[in-house]
């Protein structure tokens, strides 16, 4: 297990009980450590869209009415938008995860940049699918 | 024996344990969720039609298999999420009282966010 990589225990290398990381902080950096701290960033905006997810979720128990309102706002191009941004973000962060996961088992460690672009290119390829499936189901 | 218990007795070490774990738990949460949340989709896109309607998503969450589904992305999501969100704010360079806290508080939010999910999906199906 090679958690004592940089990428697999944070972008500089931070242990607990010690001084900030600063991860966030990507200025000159490799592709790696913006990898990562893009699969940081991606992650906390999942955790909100998570907790935004559950409540509207709770509008089920309200009834017909309160949901069919929220279907009817989920409709709006806006909405659709939003939807695909978040496909975006799932696949990053997914995708990456993969990669991150391999690396922490010691696989890949050789074409660690390699692996982060074909899975990149990967992700490009299903994001355009379903750009296109999306605007094939509003047009 | 008595030399390699003590070493695993010092502090450097049991954090490093805990640091193995809670890479573990959140690599396997996230590979679970890569298979979950592929199933979820295919579920939702082909055997659901979209889903538009209240009665339709009423139906569909009332197949046991489907529960079962859901129920088990909950868990793998949450858990993977405050994994993660543990692991950025130790990062902050929290000392080991706050860091067991932060543990306990997120495993709490976690259970408690698990149980009303689960109770307000089984209240819409039943």
């Amino acid at each position: 297990m090679h958690t004592h990589s940089a990428e697999a225990r944070g972008a500089a290398g931070a242990r607990p009980g010690r001084r900030p990381s600063g991860w966030f902080d990507v200025r000159g950096r490799h592709v790696g450590t913006w990898a990562f701290a893009l699969n940081r960033a991606t992650g906390l905006l999942l955790v909100l869209y998570l907790g935004v997810h559950l409540a509207v979720l709770s509008l089920l128990a309200r009834g017909p009415s309160a949901y069919d309102a929220f279907i009817a706002l989920a409709s709006h191009p806006l909405a659709i938008l939003f939807d695909l941004g978040l496909a975006g973000v799932l696949l990053y962060h997914g995708l990456n995860g993969i990669r991150l996961i391999l690396l922490g088992l010691g696989w890949g460690l050789r074409w660690q940049r390699e692996l982060f672009w074909a899975l990149m290119a990967l992700g490009a390829v299903a994001w355009c699918a379903a750009a296109y499936g999306l605007a094939v189901h509003l047009l | 024996m008595a030399e390699r218990t003590l070493q695993r007795e010092t502090p450097s070490t049991v954090r490093t344990d805990k640091a193995l774990w809670a890479w573990l738990i959140q690599a396997a949460s996230g590979a679970l969720l890569v298979l979950l949340a592929g199933l979820h989709m295919l579920a939702q896109h082909f055997t659901a039609k979209g889903l538009l309607r209240y009665e339709d998503v009423v139906a569909w969450l009332s197949r046991p298999p489907v529960f079962a589904l859901e129920t088990a992305f909950l868990a793998a999501v949450l858990t993977h999420a405050l994994a993660g969100v543990r692991a950025i704010l130790l990062d902050l360079g929290l000392g080991p009282t706050a860091e067991r806290r932060l543990t306990l508080a997120l495993a709490a939010l976690g259970g408690v966010a698990f149980v009303y999910a689960v109770a307000l999906t089984w209240s819409i199906a039943h």
